[in-house]
This record gives structure tokens, C-alpha cells and sequence, in this order.
């Protein structure tokens, strides 16, 4: 009778707290739509097993340029340098190789650190506009690492040492995907167990009142910055393997779109104070879903993909941000 | 009194919310024809409820309506209301600022005044002359209605609530329709000329209106109303018609807040504690000056003691708590903490270390009002509610958050559903609470409070100040800077008064008490 009682009881907290949880990630619902959709139409393709790694591994690249920078959108600032982090990262780990062997891949997270810090102190001391300081940073960072293919005469800057990397040992799971995972619980487990995510959120939503809190808000936006720089360069690892152990040479401002658009349809908004990783996760999927689904209709040109996506990206912005709103007011 | 001047009765009308809070229980209200009744209450108390069932935002779970004694449903939406005859004017909010006043006056009621698709503006600017002659409002017709003061603001309000529901209401024609137009806190934002000056107005417009006014001021509502009615955890406690009987301000106040009245805790809580002066200093000050707000403030705070700064605004008292706290710095002087120095240019979280901590009415300034309760008390908090498996990783439990939250509202008897109650829901009473709760379980050494009860009801206002009393008995020293003479009566051992940043006289409790008749 009692236990009977305590199951029910449990029963009821895990179905409310799942509407709850659908409820405050709007991405669920558009996750849903996509999934639905693209099944009715193409389901041979869509839910073919190698789609669903191809899914997986763009999930990956797309989550991890855009875990890291959550953070910092969090506090109501911005950090786009993560496109230069992950470019010029992978050009030191190339040119490092020579000398560190495979160590040398370690060169990542401590460049994303030390690039993060220096954003971080820079905005925060010199009181420098946070966007425009992380573009500046991706736009040096990305020159640098065109400038070392340039000189050192190669087309592109591969380590293929570390092919063995591709090989992923589960079936189905693939390699970038598996490399990408322990960024993400990382990224969860500060967020949510740690006070690190509530303060950020805090400084986020009212800054004076963070504060008055007693919370160094200095400090704490330093810590944002340097986490992001920090997650971004041990994502790089799993964006350099899915690359095929190389790093991108020229700069696309459509990559550094889809970090903030996987942030912002997660239903992070850019003003910052609420939302986090696991919405920006949400988001990644969403932005995957939509660029792998369109891929595969018929009748899509592949040369017009980017125009597609642009103008669905356009509009879904849109409609995250609205549906932001009403869960804001209910 | 008739029941033909009855024009709508509202009776045994119930409303509960979450399936929890009970907001009403069993009110009935009757409004006449041609007078002001006032619906008098704390916050939270049902007022707000009982007025949004009235203009049709909320159903009532049950209870009936009576329009001139027959029987109607309730309004389904405030458009159906205004149909009713009932119009609203809120507390705040209501006027668009870059709108002509005729504009604004018409606001939504356009369709009326239009031919051809062409908006009649000719006839629009003639009425609106008519009516406020007709009012006695004198103000330029072509002025924004941001450039009026905020009296004539109200009452251009007030005009476009009862211009609404002669347009729009459903009359047949024969009888003439009496507007009720509902008032909530419609002097809030009125100094005291001002406030007259509506006064006048509204009793002017008594002659052919009837006014529901939703206050919490009593010695206004006992002016101007022709009935009272008090509620109390969403129930009518009472009913006082003032054209028969006498009702004194206090017998009033104790009807609202249900308690003793608040002169009384000063001695309640005084009582065998013994003298502050005898016991340790916490807190020494010495020669602080911020140059243009204060100059050369010294004192020394002990242990259970509140000193208070008092004055007119801008003589520098809330720059003293600020630059306590930190918030901005001092140029000079010496602030001593235990017999340590505290340096002077650094900020809240250093000071927090140390054991000061600040309070402030102002919640939008303290409080995140789309966290829940919980994550509010424990922001300060953290090293209570986490748990540490290594040295450099702190783990949040969420248990731990929710006890501590629950405790704290326990213990401050904040009214909300759960400890995950969003805070923007709560009233202002219950969000004042959680902005002091935080620093109940914190228990800093010194405390600096300022304005700790500004724009909340007497009864909230009670309750924070035997939390507030309650921590200075176990020994927190508090800085206090407010506006309020009677707050200072209540919760400081010592006053200093300032004028324009200098010390002018020190005064005990008696003293200041007796200097301003309290």
C-alpha cells in the first residue's frame, strides 16, 4: 500500500517535471517538429543508420563552438572567438608537432584557455565592448593561421598522426561525437552543480543586484571568458578529428554564425541571464536537424543549401526569441 | 440605506489559485450609486483579486453578481466589463507619455469617431474640451500627456475610465448608466497637494460616478470614503459605513494587519536586553568623507546595536550605508571591522567576507524576480547548501537549497506555494521578505539597512521589522538610512542626524522619539 503510494508519487514527479522540462526548452518541440517532418518525407534517407552518424558528428562541431560561448552570452556579454581559437589552435598544434609529438594536441585547451583570459581580463579591465574585442581576436587568429599555411607552403595543416583518433570504438557512436561528450558533461555539471551557473546568470539578469549579493562580478566575468576559451579549445579537439586531423585555413563567417545560431534557438537569449549549455545543446541539434534534413529532399540544390538554411536560420531566430518571450510572461 | 441605490453587489464570490492559496473566501461587496467605497487591505491581502474578478481578468470560482438588482454573469473580459459599466484605472502604467492628451483620452474608443476610414479629429479635440470643462481638468489640449503633472495625469485617467463606459456600455437606453470606476492606489505616485487636488476632483465627479478606491493609506481612505470595506486572508473582516459610525485610524490598522499595533515592538523587543553600549564594538568609523555627500562621520557600532541616519534627502545618509557597504567608495577616513582595517575602495563581496552585509527595499535593485524563492535565498548562501567531494569542486545540493529555503520561509512566514515560486508572482510584502531572508541564515555581523520597507503595506512592514528586531537581539549591528521617522523609532538605539553630510546632534531613542512625537 505505502510503496504502491511512493510509485505513483514518483511516477507523477517524473511526468511533471518532463512536461516541465519541455515546457522551459522550447527547442524540444521545433527538435520534435524537425525529426517528424523530415521522417514523413525522406524516411529511407533520414532514418538510415549512417545519417544518424552524420548526424551525431555535425552535433558535435556545432555544440562545441557553441557550449563554451553560452557561458559568456549568460553574463549579457558575447564571445565570438571561438572561430579563431579553434583555427589557429590547430595551426599550433601543427606547428608544434615536430617537437611535442603527440602531446602536442594539449596545446588546444591551454591556448582556448590563455586566449579566454586574455578576453576576459581586457574586456572586463579596459571596459572594452565584448564583441567586438572577440571578433577583433577571431579576426587576428584566423589571419595568423592562413599566414602559417601561406608560409610554410602546404594546402592544408593535417597531423595525420593522429588519424587513429577517427576510429571509434563503439558502433554508431563516432569518434568526434564520443570526444565531444565529456566537454558536454563538463559544460552541464558547472552549470548546474556548481554556483558557477547561478552566478552567471546572476550578473546576468541584474548585474547591480549580483552585486549587492556580494558576488565579484569582476572576477566572475574573467571566469566566464576564460571557461568559454577553455571548453571551445577541448571542443576543437572533436571539430580537428572530424576534419580529418586538420584545422580550417580560411576564415567562413557562416561557422562563426552557427555557434551563436545553436545558442540562440536553444533559447539562450543574447542579452543574457537565463538559458545555458543544455539549451545551446538543444539548439545545436536543431540547427543540425534542419541543414541534414534539407540536405537530403529532393530537389535541393546542394549549392543552395547555405541560402536555405541562412533564411530558415532567419526565421527560426525569430521564433525562439518570440516563444522566449511568452514563457517569460506565462 | 435603499436597496434601489444599490447599483452592483457581488456576493459570496471565492477564488482560489495553484489549488492552494485561498485569495477569497466568501466576499461579498455592494456598490451604491454616487459614493466611494474602499476596499482596504496588506498586500496580499485579496484586494487585487477581488478588483480583477470585478473588471473581468479572473473567474471566480464561484459566488454571483447583481447588476441594479438583477442577476448577471460575471464579465468574461475587462471589454465585457467596461460594457457592464466598470472601468479600471491602475496603479501604474496606464498613461502612453507621447500620446496628446485628446489622443490618449481616446485611445481605443476611435471607432466611434471615424467617417469614411478618416478620424473625426475636429470633433475628437471639441469633446474633449466639453469634457474637461465639464471635469474642471485645466491643462493644454495639445501637450503630451508626459508634460502634465502626474495629479492631472491621474485624472485625465480617471475621465477616459468613465468616457470609456459611456461609450461603450450596454444601456437600455431609459435608466442612466452610473460608471463604477475602480481606483487601485491612485495616489501612489501623488505628492501631498496633489493628492488633494484629485481628492476634489473625485468627489466632484461622486455626483454622478461611483468610485471603488483600493488603498493602503488609512488616514486617506478614512477622508474620502463613504464605506469601508477590510480584507483580510481574502475575507471582509469589516464593514464600516462612516456616515453612521465612528471609526478611529487605529481601531482601522489593527483591523487590517489582524495584530497589535508596531509602536509597541520597540519596548517588546528592548525589554531585558540590557544596554548596546556596554557591549563590544563590531564596527568603527572614523572621519569618513566622501566629498559633496558627507564629512567627517564617526561612530562606533556595537554588538545588537542600530545606529540611524537621519535627514533630509540628499544629506548623505544613504551615500554612508552605500559606502559601508561598498557600493561606492569613501575618499577618506577609517572603517575598522573587529580592530581590522577594511580597505575603502573595495567592493560588496570583500565586505561580505567580513561580515557586512546590506539590505535594501528596493527588490528590483536585490532580488532576481524570475528565479524561484529558492535559488534567491541560497545565492548568498552557497557555502551552506554545498557539498564538497573534492577541495577545489563545491556540488549545489538541491536538498540542502530547498531546506534552507524552506526554512527561511518558515520562519519569515512568506506566502507563496513552493520554494519554486517564481518571485516576480509574489506581492511586495513576500518579496521584501525573501530579500531579507537571505541574510537570516548568512547572519553577518553588521547589517546596513536602507529604506528595508519602502513601498509596502503596514503589515508587511511589521513583519520585517520583528525579523529585522529579531537578528539585532542575537546580536547583528544595523546601520539604518531611510525616510520614514517612525522607523528609526522603531528599530535604532541611537540617531544621528545629518544636513548636508555633517553630523548635526546624536540622539537616543527616547529623545528622538520625543523630538518627533511618536
Amino acid at each position: 500500500m505505502k510503496s504502491g503510494l511512493k510509485e505513483l508519487r514518483v511516477g507523477a514527479v517524473v511526468i511533471t517535471s518532463a512536461w516541465k522540462l519541455i515546457k522551459m526548452n522550447p527547442a524540444i518541440w521545433a527538435i520534435i517538429a524537425l525529426v517528424m517532418i523530415f521522417s514523413a518525407i525522406v524516411p529511407e534517407k533520414f532514418l538510415s543508420p549512417s545519417n544518424f552518424v552524420a548526424i551525431l558528428k555535425n552535433f558535435a562541431v556545432t555544440s562545441m563552438l557553441a557550449v563554451g560561448p553560452t557561458f559568456v552570452i549568460l553574463l549579457g556579454s558575447i564571445d565570438v572567438s571561438y572561430m579563431g581559437i579553434w583555427m589557429f589552435g590547430g595551426a599550433l598544434v601543427w606547428l608544434l608537432y615536430p617537437y611535442l609529438g603527440l602531446a602536442s594536441i594539449a596545446i588546444y585547451p591551454i591556448f582556448g584557455l590563455l586566449v579566454g583570459l586574455f578576453n576576459g581580463v581586457v574586456h572586463v579591465k579596459a571596459k572594452i565592448p565584448s564583441f567586438i574585442l572577440t571578433l577583433a581576436m577571431t579576426a587576428l587568429l584566423a589571419f595568423l593561421t592562413t599566414y602559417v599555411r601561406n608560409i610554410s607552403g602546404v594546402l592544408t595543416l593535417t597531423v595525420p598522426a593522429y588519424n587513429f583518433l577517427r576510429e571509434s570504438p563503439i558502433p554508431y557512436l563516432p569518434s568526434p561525437f564520443l570526444l565531444a561528450l565529456p566537454v558536454i558533461v563538463v559544460a552541464l555539471f558547472l552549470m548546474f552543480f556548481t554556483k558557477l551557473g547561478t552566478y552567471f546568470c546572476a550578473i546576468g539578469s541584474n548585474e547591480e543586484g549580483a552585486k549587492l549579493a556580494g558576488i565579484n562580478v569582476e572576477k566572475y566575468k574573467i571566469l566566464a571568458f576564460t571557461l568559454s576559451g577553455l571548453l571551445t579549445g577541448l571542443g576543437s579537439i572533436a571539430i580537428f578529428v572530424h576534419l580529418g586531423c586538420q584545422t580550417r585555413v580560411d576564415f567562413d563567417p557562416s561557422e562563426l554564425v552557427r555557434g551563436l545560431a545553436a545558442i540562440v534557438l536553444g533559447g539562450t537569449p543574447l542579452a543574457g541571464g537565463m538559458g545555458g549549455p543544455h539549451r545551446t545543446l538543444l539548439g545545436a541539434l536543431v540547427y543540425v536537424l534542419i541543414f541534414n534534413g534539407l540536405f537530403l529532399l529532393p530537389g535541393v540544390d546542394p549549392n543552395h543549401l547555405k541560402l536555405y538554411v541562412g533564411t530558415l536560420l532567419l526565421g527560426a531566430v525569430i521564433a525562439a526569441s518570440r516563444a522566449l518571450k511568452g514563457a517569460l510572461i506565462a | 440605506m435603499s436597496a434601489t441605490n444599490s447599483i452592483l453587489e457581488v456576493r459570496n464570490v471565492s477564488k482560489t489559485f495553484d489549488r492552494v492559496v485561498k485569495a477569497l473566501d466568501n466576499v461579498s461587496v455592494e456598490i451604491r450609486r454616487n459614493e466611494i467605497i474602499s476596499v482596504v487591505g496588506e498586500n496580499g491581502a485579496g484586494k487585487s483579486t477581488l478588483m480583477k474578478i470585478l473588471v473581468g481578468i479572473y473567474q471566480p470560482d464561484s459566488g454571483e453578481m447583481y447588476y441594479l438588482g438583477r442577476r448577471i454573469p460575471f464579465p468574461k473580459s475587462p471589454l465585457d466589463a467596461l460594457r457592464k459599466g466598470i472601468s479600471i484605472v491602475y496603479q501604474e502604467r496606464g498613461v502612453i507619455p507621447h500620446l496628446k492628451v485628446y489622443q490618449f483620452l481616446f485611445l481605443g474608443l476611435e471607432e466611434k469617431f471615424t467617417k469614411l476610414g478618416r478620424l473625426q479629429l475636429g470633433k475628437i479635440i471639441g469633446l474633449t474640451q466639453s469634457i474637461f470643462e465639464e471635469l474642471g481638468i485645466k491643462c493644454d489640449l495639445a501637450s503630451s500627456m508626459y508634460e502634465l503633472p502626474p495629479s492631472i495625469q491621474k485624472m485625465v485617467e480617471i475621465a477616459r475610465a468613465i468616457l470609456s463606459v459611456k461609450l461603450m456600455v450596454e444601456g437600455d437606453g431609459e435608466s442612466e448608466v452610473t460608471p463604477i470606476i475602480i481606483l487601485d492606489e491612485p495616489t501612489a505616485p501623488l505628492s501631498t497637494e496633489e493628492r488633494d487636488a484629485l481628492f476634489n476632483y473625485l468627489l466632484n465627479l461622486k455626483k454622478s460616478n461611483s468610485f471603488i478606491f483600493v488603498s493602503h493609506i488609512i488616514p486617506e481612505v478614512m477622508k474620502f470614503s463613504d464605506r469601508i470595506y477590510v480584507l483580510r486572508d481574502g475575507k471582509v473582516v469589516a464593514h464600516h459605513d462612516l456616515s453612521s459610525e465612528k471609526v478611529t485610524e487605529d481601531q482601522l490598522f489593527r483591523e487590517i494587519v489582524g495584530r497589535e499595533s508596531y509602536y509597541d515592538l520597540w519596548a517588546r523587543y528592548v525589554y531585558g536586553v540590557g544596554k548596546a553600549e556596554e557591549r563590544r564594538v563590531v564596527l568603527s568609523v572614523r572621519n569618513l568623507t566622501k566629498k559633496g555627500y558627507f564629512e567627517n562621520i564617526s561612530f562606533d557600532l556595537h554588538e545588537g546595536e542600530c545606529i540611524g541616519f537621519f535627514g533630509p534627502a540628499g544629506c548623505g545618509k544613504s551615500e554612508i550605508a552605500k559606502a559601508l557597504y561598498g557600493e561606492i567608495f569613501a575618499d577618506h577616513g577609517e572603517i575598522i571591522m573587529d580592530g581590522k582595517h577594511v580597505k575603502l575602495k573595495s567592493e560588496p563581496y570583500a565586505r561580505i567576507k567580513i561580515g557586512i552585509g546590506y539590505f535594501s527595499g528596493e527588490t528590483g535593485k536585490e532580488l532576481f524576480l524570475f528565479w524561484p524563492i529558492r535559488k534567491n535565498l541560497s545565492l548568498v548562501n552557497f557555502e551552506k547548501v554545498c557539498r564538497k567531494p573534492l577541495k577545489i569542486i563545491s556540488v549545489i545540493s538541491f536538498n540542502a537549497e530547498r531546506s534552507l529555503a524552506e526554512k527561511i520561509m518558515k520562519k519569515l512566514r512568506i506566502r507563496a506555494p513552493s520554494t519554486e515560486t517564481e518571485c516576480y508572482s509574489l506581492s511586495g510584502g513576500n518579496k521584501q521578505k525573501v530579500s531579507v531572508g537571505k541574510w537570516l541564515e548568512k547572519s553577518p555581523r553588521v547589517l546596513i539597512l536602507e529604506d528595508p520597507t519602502i513601498g509596502i503595506d503596514v503589515g508587511a512592514r511589521e513583519e520585517i521589522y520583528e525579523v529585522l528586531l529579531e537578528m539585532k537581539r542575537n546580536g547583528i549591528a544595523m546601520i539604518l538610512a531611510s525616510d520614514d521617522p517612525k522607523e528609526y523609532a522603531i528599530l535604532c538605539d541611537k540617531i544621528i542626524s545629518l544636513k548636508n553630510g555633517v553630523v548635526q546632534a546624536i540622539y537616543t531613542n527616547e529623545e528622538f522619539r520625543r523630538l518627533m512625537e511618536l
